[in-house]
């Protein structure tokens, strides 16, 4: 389907072509053939005119856009500019195809527009995203940082607190198991061993008081046989006393006899009766003591027996009794040696716990390392976006106008579709950000 | 017993080290950057230098290299613990002087062993 189309100025086309033919024709043809041959020659030259310029205006089109690096914006209204003239300078109703295809030229520079507000729209959510991520990146850090001085410095009161624990249970276990100084135990085992070997010679020395009482007691009993013996001596005493009396009353009754002369041995008489008297009042006293005595060691001799046979008893006792407490603190300080040897294990294990502990609390200082090395990029990127935007707002004034992209209703729609995913994101994070800068108690 | 400077810019780790290191005896100080440290190994004669690579203020190689241009620590060993572990990293600690290279995490028994070998 074609159609003619005239050039723009298509008269000054007409004249030009018509004043040359008609120049040229001149001298050597009559003046008639000559305007006749010029206007049909005006004619065909406008035709032709009319034709290039119809072809060359259907160029600029889908390729020229997508080729376009250098204002591809610009050239579009220029082109619908030059469309739109002609249009109104030339057809009153201009040809079907022609507005179909700048139709096809503004829906692609509307599409381009939209693509580029919704790019310029992205690049603005994620430099927002990113300076959001960088303070909670920052945060983390911070956060991690304090906790992990607090974890490690506690960390290590208890370790110190431990390990003061351990020494100390330590010195004081290996005390039961320590050696002799000075005569005074200092171990448990030595305890044990001095306190049995103590014990043991006085339970030897109760039993030997015992066998020495049993041996007093057998002693005793001669004694009071010796004193049964006295008692009989005594007798023969006031035997030969009352002899002597009766030897005296005869020696008495003969001087008598005898008168002035026995006088004298009268009196000698007198005398040894009462000598014989005194000798029976000795005996009397001895006797008397001699009783006491007997009273005496008969008591003592009870006493002894009593004595010896609940010594024996007692000593037996203790010697049982020490044996049995030996025995049970030797136990004991087997068990405290167990506990020192667990102690030890424990003490072992600990170690490798406190190792373990330091080799993790220093997750810390890697995380923070790679969590700031984030930073770097992220910043990058928060520039690159940054530039990109200014530069795009400056090329497109008219197309963003405003910093906050003012995008209109469909395009917004169509962005917020498509960035959809990075503004929950975004939302998410804030959400994320808020607790940290919140109480740390809150009751709703 | 030997005096060590532990130099990095996390609290954490610098306990973590003294208290690996006072535990089997050795006197620790502390500082947080590299010129806290340079302006401590100035004042008093320290034994052996554990410092981290990046720090703020001075970094690790910087402190390295300006440890090496004093005369007392020519020869005074210098470890780095790091969580750093590319080869680069290491040649640069190794060209700037630094006598070891420890990468973090560091195990305590460890730690200790290279101690001690560095102390002699």
């Amino acid at each position: 389907m074609t159609r003619l189309a005239l050039p723009n100025r298509w008269w000054l086309w007409a004249i030009v072509a018509m004043i040359g033919s008609w120049a040229w024709t001149v001298p050597f043809v009559p003046i008639g053939v000559a305007a006749g041959s010029a206007c049909a020659t005006a004619i065909a030259v406008v035709l032709i005119a009319g034709y290039v310029v119809r072809r060359r205006g259907t160029e600029p089109t889908l390729a020229s856009y997508m080729a376009a690096d250098e204002e591809p914006e610009q050239r579009a209204p220029d082109e619908l500019d030059s469309l739109l003239s002609r249009s109104e300078e030339i057809v009153p109703i201009p040809p079907v195809d022609q507005i179909l295809k700048s139709m096809e030229s503004e829906n692609h520079r509307r599409r381009l527009e939209d693509l580029l507000r919704r790019w310029v729209d992205v690049a603005h959510r994620y430099s927002e995203a990113a300076l959001v991520l960088r303070k909670e990146i920052h945060t983390v850090v911070q956060h991690t940082e304090q906790a992990a001085d607090t974890i490690s410095s506690s960390f290590q009161a208890v370790i110190n607190k431990a390990t003061l624990q351990a020494r100390e249970a330590m010195e004081l276990l290996e005390g039961t198991q320590g050696g002799l100084s000075e005569g005074a135990p200092q171990s448990l085992t030595d305890f044990i061993r001095v306190s049995d070997e103590r014990l043991t010679k006085m339970a030897d020395e109760v039993v030997r008081v015992a066998d020495l009482s049993v041996q007093m007691v057998k002693e005793l009993d001669g004694v009071q046989n010796r004193a049964q013996a006295i008692d009989g001596f005594l007798l023969d005493v006031e035997k030969l006393a009352d002899q002597t009396s009766l030897l005296a009353l005869n020696a008495d009754i003969e001087a008598a006899r005898v008168g002035e002369y026995g006088r004298g041995f009268s009196v000698v008489a007198q005398e040894v009766r009462r000598l014989s008297q005194r000798s029976h009042e000795f005996s009397d006293r001895i006797r008397q003591h001699l009783k006491e005595v007997k009273v005496g060691l008969h008591k003592t001799y009870g006493d002894m027996r009593n004595l010896s046979a609940a010594d024996m008893e007692h000593a037996l006792k203790i010697k049982d009794d020490v044996i049995l407490l030996t025995r049970s603190l030797e136990d004991k300080n087997r068990e405290v040696a167990e506990t020192v040897g667990r102690i030890n294990t424990i003490s072992r294990e600990i170690a490798q716990d406190v190792h373990n502990v330091v080799v993790s609390l220093q997750f810390h200082d890697i995380t923070s390392q790679k969590l700031r090395g984030m930073l770097e990029p992220m910043d990058d990127l928060r520039r690159t976006l940054f530039h990109l935007m200014q530069e795009t707002m400056a090329a497109g004034k008219n197309l963003l106008p405003q910093k906050e992209p003012a995008v209109p209703a469909k395009a917004a729609e169509a962005s917020d579709a498509q960035t959809g995913s990075g503004d929950a994101a975004l939302k998410k994070l804030r959400a994320v950000g808020a607790p940290t800068n919140g109480p740390s108690v809150e009751l709703f | 017993m030997a005096t060590i400077m532990t130099v990095d810019d996390t609290a954490s780790m610098r306990q973590m080290i003294s208290f690996t290191l006072n535990s089997v005896g050795y006197d620790v100080i502390q500082a947080g950057d590299g010129s806290e440290a340079l302006k401590l190994a100035r004042d008093r004669k320290v034994d052996l230098v554990i410092c981290d690579l990046n720090m703020p203020n001075m970094d690790g190689i910087t402190l390295v290299k300006s440890l090496r241009a004093l005369d007392t620590y020519k020869f005074t060993p210098i470890l780095m613990l790091t969580t750093e572990s590319q080869a680069d990293k290491r040649d640069q600690g190794k060209t700037a002087g630094a006598t070891g290279w420890i990468v973090k995490p560091f195990n305590p028994e460890q730690l200790v062993n290279v101690v001690k070998k560095v102390l002699g």
